[in-house]
């Protein structure tokens, strides 16, 4: 197959240059992430106190509502412009419920989501629509996520069916080319169907579609999960070319604690429902104040045989509570070796507390769990 | 009427000399309608009591298959095993009958899988299913096995097992479902156990619990274990020794150490390049390039060397030693570690003899 490094730079010159500039839909621009890796540019998407309970329903005829499954219960996030937040927990965290709220497939119980000053949960009709147009997502499964029947060059070129002003109806077969090309796949193969690739070249299309529509924010979910090893590591290195050309955000959302590291310019951590630590990857990774980081932190088997036996490990008695009944006051209470009285009855909230990066544990303090490498 | 002893104590078996499990030479092929999938290529190995090996490769090495066909439990047909041996305690197991087989499932030969879902039965409780293997191999009543099946709950420290022990699989999370399959795999104390991806399907906090449970039971038991994972955390963590597998093949072999921290072939190179570290957030990654190759359609000569940075092709190449016709067989390099690569002392940075 194509080697993806290869022949990337010459298509991507001329994607960018065969960019149309429709008013009022600003096009990516390539040096913005040159300014971005300095200081990090204007916040685009701000999420504030974002909750989604899902009603739990018993009855088949007369559903009655007995709970709520508090999947999300309350995130503040703030992506900027060419940055990469990544978003770690473990599985039934509620990190996947957050990014199908950020592309509106799921609306929010409460709490906002603002992008660019707007409140995405009033937008309607054009304003929603270049909302969904400027926000895309790629998922997990590169199996289920496309259509079988459809032949790649229809994935890649569907959203311009809806958004019809991003690529002028003539030039489409040939613009699908070139991002098949961008994303290292033989542009050749526009006619093939899905099952005639790989997971790592499906995953790339799923890159192709997303990138079709010109977005500022990509909201990764898994994206490399399902990948092998090796493979693995082509995407990532092609999820970061990209944001470099095209001046991308990215909420990269994934529960590999090594990957989100090696891309995320900051992390938050998050526990059944909320974030309980958010800082740079230095701050999240090195220094962790929040007993739930640190657990989590010190089970990530490391690849050294010199560092190996080196870190003090901290094993977390039973499971993840319900998020149908979550605890009382702290979430991570149940589990927690700090917890005291004061855990049950309030709430932490998620501030700094002198560790230099925001905390929500009422005991929080920094303490390395995973050994530097010194080589 | 079998001779296998299982009742002898592997310190015993291990004074003789004789290793528990030998694989020599294995192929397995899977005859399709589109042809023929070669998934097991020659590999061999050897296990001693106590001793834990890893086999560490992506989707696709053959190394699940490999350990079915220890287990004995391939599908045949489709599946073929083409060639080789398959020793345990010095019996060949495939010329075995079908019920000496069964015999060393269980007491012999264990194995526990990656989703633990889907590998136990949702319509019987989890006490059923563990005491299944004391009522089919030793007869015992099934108010015994109960009892038993509540004993080795608590031994994999499932929290309340005398409460939990008519349960069903799905009224458990993952890690307690993954805890049940151990039961059902140490019941008859095994001289071998076989993970193949024991954690991969578990969150982190878990598997590190898991991965530690096994340790622990390896410990208590002396049994051999073969680790079979793509994770390369993992294998640092847990194993004594590591072969890597590529297209069917083990392209290199030797300790956990020596080939993590010097890698001899180019895969295992590229595959310690491509997975980022927790510990520093590290420059670009160096992935491999290219995609694992189709086993129905193997690349000739060396199996990785349309992928290899270090390739020699042509011209370019010693006598004997071209990538791209000659099959680089799995040779010692240096002491104490083997790799199937024509140029694995060019990878290791040492000077050839």
């Amino acid at each position: 197959m194509s080697e993806p490094r290869e022949h990337g730079a010459t298509a991507a010159s001329s994607l960018s240059t065969s960019s149309p500039s429709t008013p009022g839909t600003p096009a990516p621009a390539g040096p913005a992430r040159a300014g971005a890796r300095g200081a990090m540019g204007e916040s685009l998407l701000e999420v504030r106190g974002l909750q989604k309970h899902f009603p739990l329903t018993q009855g088949i005829v007369f559903k009655r509502t007995i709970g709520h499954v508090r999947a999300v219960d309350g995130v503040d996030l703030t992506l900027r412009r060419g940055e990469t937040v990544g978003l770690v927990g473990e599985s039934g965290c509620g990190k996947s419920t957050v990014s199908k709220l950020i592309v509106a497939l799921e609306r929010p119980t409460a709490g906002s989501i603002l992008y660019k000053g707007k409140d995405v949960a009033r937008m309607g009709g054009r304003a929603l629509k270049a909302y969904r147009r400027e926000v895309q997502i790629i998922f997990q499964d590169p199996y289920a996520s496309l259509n079988p029947r459809m032949t790649v060059g229809d994935i890649v070129a569907e959203g311009w069916a809806v958004h019809d002003d991003v690529a002028p109806r003539k030039g489409r077969l040939k613009r699908t080319q070139e991002l098949l090309d961008r994303v290292g796949l033989n542009p050749d193969y526009v006619n093939r169907y899905p099952h005639q690739f790989s997971g790592g070249q499906r995953q790339r299309i799923g890159i192709a579609r997303a990138l079709a529509l010109q977005p500022e924010v990509i909201v990764c979910d898994e994206p490399v999960s399902a990948l092998d090893v090796s493979v693995q590591a082509q995407v990532v290195n092609l999820l970061e070319d990209l944001q470099d050309e095209f001046g991308l955000s990215y909420l990269f959302i994934a529960h590999d604690l090594s990957v989100v590291r090696h891309i995320s310019d900051r992390v938050a951590v998050m526990y059944l429902g909320s974030i309980v630590e958010e800082g740079t990857d230095e701050q999240v990774y090195a220094s962790p104040s929040h007993p739930y980081t640190q657990a989590l932190l010190s089970s990530v088997p490391l690849h050294e045989p010199h560092l190996r036996g080196q870190k003090d490990r901290i094993l977390l008695q039973g499971d993840v509570p319900s998020p149908a009944d979550p605890p009382s006051g702290c979430r991570f209470r149940t589990r927690c070796w700090k917890a005291q009285d004061v855990c049950a009855q309030e709430a932490p909230a998620l501030v700094d507390r002198g560790q230099g990066h925001p905390s929500a544990c009422h005991f929080a303090e920094a303490r390395m769990v995973v050994p530097v490498d010194v080589e | 009427m079998t001779n296998l002893d299982l009742t002898k104590p592997t310190a015993e078996l291990a004074a003789q000399g004789t290793p528990l499990l030998e694989v020599d030479d294995l192929r397995v092929e899977f005859r399709t309608r589109s042809g023929v999938v070669k998934a097991v290529n020659g590999v061999s190995y050897s296990l001693g009591a106590g001793e834990t090996l890893a086999i560490l490769g992506e989707s696709g090495s053959g190394k699940s298959v490999s350990a079915q066909a220890i287990m004995g439990i391939l599908e045949t047909p489709p599946a073929v095993i083409s060639g080789g041996g398959i020793w345990f305690q010095g019996r060949n197991v495939l010329e075995m009958s079908a019920e000496d087989q069964r015999r060393i499932r269980g007491p012999g030969i264990s194995m526990i899988f990656q989703d633990a879902l889907s590998s136990l039965n949702p319509v019987y409780s989890v006490g059923f299913q563990i005491g299944e293997m004391f009522r089919a191999h030793r007869g015992m009543s099934r108010k015994a096995a109960r009892a038993k099946a509540v004993e080795l709950m608590d031994r994999v420290r499932i929290p309340a097992a005398a409460r939990r022990v008519d349960d069903y699989p799905h009224q458990f999370s993952g890690g307690m479902r993954q805890r049940v399959m151990i039961a059902m795999a140490i019941a008859l104390d095994p001289r071998i156990l076989i993970a193949d991806e024991p954690t991969t399907a578990l969150d982190v906090t878990v598997q590190a619990q898991v991965m530690d449970l096994l340790k622990d039971l390896q410990q208590e038991t002396g049994m051999g274990l073969i680790l079979i994972t793509h994770d390369l955390g993992v294998v640092n963590e847990v194993a004594d020794d590591v072969a890597v597998m590529y297209a069917g093949e083990i392209v290199e072999r030797g300790t956990v150490d020596d080939v993590f921290s010097r890698p001899s072939h180019p895969y295992t190179d590229g595959l310690m390049s491509s997975v980022p570290q927790v510990e520093a957030k590290g420059g670009r990654l160096r992935p491999i390039v290219g995609q694992p190759p189709n086993l129905a359609d193997i690349p000739s000569g060396c199996p990785f060397h349309p992928r290899c940075s270090h390739r020699r092709l042509g011209a370019e190449a010693a006598p004997g030693r071209e990538c791209s016709t000659d099959v680089p067989p799995l040779r010692l390099v240096v002491p104490g570690r083997e790799a199937a690569c024509h140029y694995s002392e060019e990878v290791l940075g040492v000077r050839a003899p």
